[in-house]
């Protein structure tokens, strides 16, 4: 690999041990890849440093203490624990005060304590062709597909990258990658397009087939909005492990299905009907219609302020059914002018949550957190949400079963304490 | 003999008993991090072990923390001994791979899949590029 004068002085530890290691892993990865050089990032979400992963903490904390700190805007991803109301999500106190560890090490290394899935919500919108190095894939996909800022799948290497300001230009970066694979023709009565969560079981389905290609989604409909693009890319990088999407005439890298696939004709060509969708509701969906539950989960992706004043509404004057945790999950900013704007007080007095930092499958109610701390397995016995995403996970993760529905039916399962079709 | 020629990304020579998966596999939510165990409903590997297995499948899905899975896997002794997939490698395990020094290797130019079985002894060479089963 081809590196400038400033990278060579990087890797001789111009800059310190941590800096020579750091861009030496950059170099090779590159190299493992084919990669020509480095670039130059100028963003960075770090990875979530959880509590929940054995000697995580400690080695997160251990390497700020060497004095390293990050070189472009670095956000920060979900944790454990709510980190300024722990005991809103009954996390167990040792393993609170542990994930808390975390605050103080990411501060001093110029990291952003915003501990979210969203960081694009918070206004970290890098410009269109830029190069970034992103974890957390429902975030990778939407920078990639819907803002065009350029990143692979990053894990922890996205510390090299803040730590160097560097990447190796290679994979979803580099043109060539960029270019759709499948054409998905989307042939849904445009009324069901109206909903999340039918755009969550769209990327499920899609996600399915694709597996890491890049899928061209032609939509009957223009007025996209930005929460649906959320639910799809969530989805997609679930079912699949897809880091770009293209949708003709909404995203900025395909104003047409030609220009999608870069000129080129498609692989395959599918249709999508109420059929398939279908499909995979039933597959989300393991409680039984009329059956009770005890969670209700709204804010996976994390939610923006819009759709908690929509929650806030909706359970204004009601009230949770006794034996139903109903929690709203969101950034702590966005939980902060919630609370301003008087929708936390809305929703608490209906005995609901607003959740920041994390959600329930990065919380300890995981099975394996629960049996550590010798917990009750399973921590929920059935779970209602309108995210495909967060369904997939804790049926397996935290052994739950699970429903798959609208928002407002989310809402009326948290008030009725069942689920109903 | 059966060999096959791979894509490097991460050296190793090990060998070893193969679990071969048909499908996608996400670490995050396709495995327990603390016993090693398949736990997806879906897998029909299920309840089977990839402790100091050969791990074999078609591609990496799902979250950006599967990486993550693998170095807790790793930490605790009970990471794969090597993985291999079919289709191009996913940068965020090949991250993981590397920080773990778990053998890794992608894209071979035989039907794995198929000719390499569950229980199966497989030498993984990724030094040389090459997978052999007897």
């Amino acid at each position: 690999m081809k590196l400038t004068g400033e990278e060579k002085e990087m890797l001789g530890g111009k800059e310190g041990p941590v800096v020579a290691e750091a861009i030496d892993y950059l170099v090779q990865f590159g190299e493992a890849f084919g990669a020509e050089k480095l670039i130059d990032i100028v963003y960075c979400h770090y990875p979530a440093e959880m509590g929940i992963y054995e000697g995580m903490v400690e080695e997160a904390v251990g390497y700020s203490n060497t004095g390293v700190r990050v070189k472009v805007p670095t956000t920060s991803s979900t944790l454990c624990s709510d980190l300024e109301k722990p005991e809103i999500t009954d996390i167990p106190k040792p393993l609170a005060e542990l994930q808390a560890k975390i605050e103080p090490a990411h501060r001093r290394m110029g990291i952003l304590e915003t501990y979210t899935c969203t960081p694009q919500l918070l206004g970290f919108i890098p410009p269109f062709g830029s190069y970034n190095a992103l974890v957390e894939s429902s975030a990778i996909i939407y920078y990639n597909s819907v803002l065009g800022a350029r990143t692979n799948r990053g894990g922890m290497f996205t510390r090299f990258s803040a730590v160097t300001g560097k990447y190796p230009l290679m994979g979803y970066l580099l043109d060539e990658n960029r270019k759709g694979t499948h054409l998905f023709k989307v042939k849904l009565p445009t009324e069901m397009l109206e909903n999340y969560d039918v755009w969550c079981a769209l990327g499920f389905h899609i996600g399915n087939i694709v597996g890491s290609d890049v899928p061209v989604i032609d939509v009957p409909i223009k007025h996209v909005k930005q929460e649906w693009l959320l639910g799809l890319g969530a989805t997609l990088a679930t079912a699949g492990s897809v880091t770009l999407f293209h949708i003709p005439g909404v995203t900025p890298e395909a104003r047409t299905i030609e220009e999608a696939f870069h000129g080129d004709v498609p692989k395959d060509y599918y249709e999508v009907t109420e059929k398939e969708i279908n499909v995979i509701y039933k597959k989300l969906t393991t409680i039984e219609n009329g059956a009770e539950i005890d969670f209700v989960n709204l804010g996976c992706p994390h939610y923006n302020l819009e759709q908690i004043r929509y929650v806030a509404d909706k359970l204004d004057g009601k009230r949770v059914a006794d034996g139903v945790r109903c929690w709203i999950c969101t950034n702590r900013m966005t939980r902060k002018q919630a609370e301003y704007s008087g929708f936390v007080e809305k929703i608490e007095r209906a005995g609901a949550k607003v959740i920041a930092d994390t959600c329930p499958v990065e919380s300890h109610m995981r099975i394996s957190t629960c049996k550590d701390f010798g917990l009750k397995t399973p921590n929920v016995d059935a779970m209602v949400c309108n995210s495909g995403k967060m369904l997939r996970y804790v049926g397996d993760l935290i052994g739950c079963k699970t429903a798959l529905t609208n928002i407002d039916k989310c809402i009326e399962s948290a008030i009725t304490g069942r689920f109903e079709l | 003999m059966k060999n096959f020629n791979v894509r490097k990304i991460v050296r190793g020579n090990v060998s070893g008993e193969a679990v071969v998966l048909p499908g996608s596999f996400s670490f995050l939510g396709d495995v327990d991090m603390n016993t090693s165990e398949i736990i997806s409903a879906d897998s029909p590997e299920k309840g089977n072990f990839i402790k100091d297995k050969i791990l074999i499948y078609k591609d990496t899905k799902g979250s950006s923390g599967g990486m993550v899975v693998l170095m807790t896997m790793a930490k605790k002794g009970i990471a794969p001994k090597a993985i291999a997939t079919v289709k191009p490698v996913d940068y965020n395990l090949a991250e993981g791979a590397i920080l773990t020094k778990v053998p890794f290797v992608c894209e071979p130019d035989g039907d794995i899949l198929n000719e390499i079985k569950t229980g199966d002894f497989v030498y993984f060479n990724s030094d040389e590029g090459i997978i052999s089963v007897d």
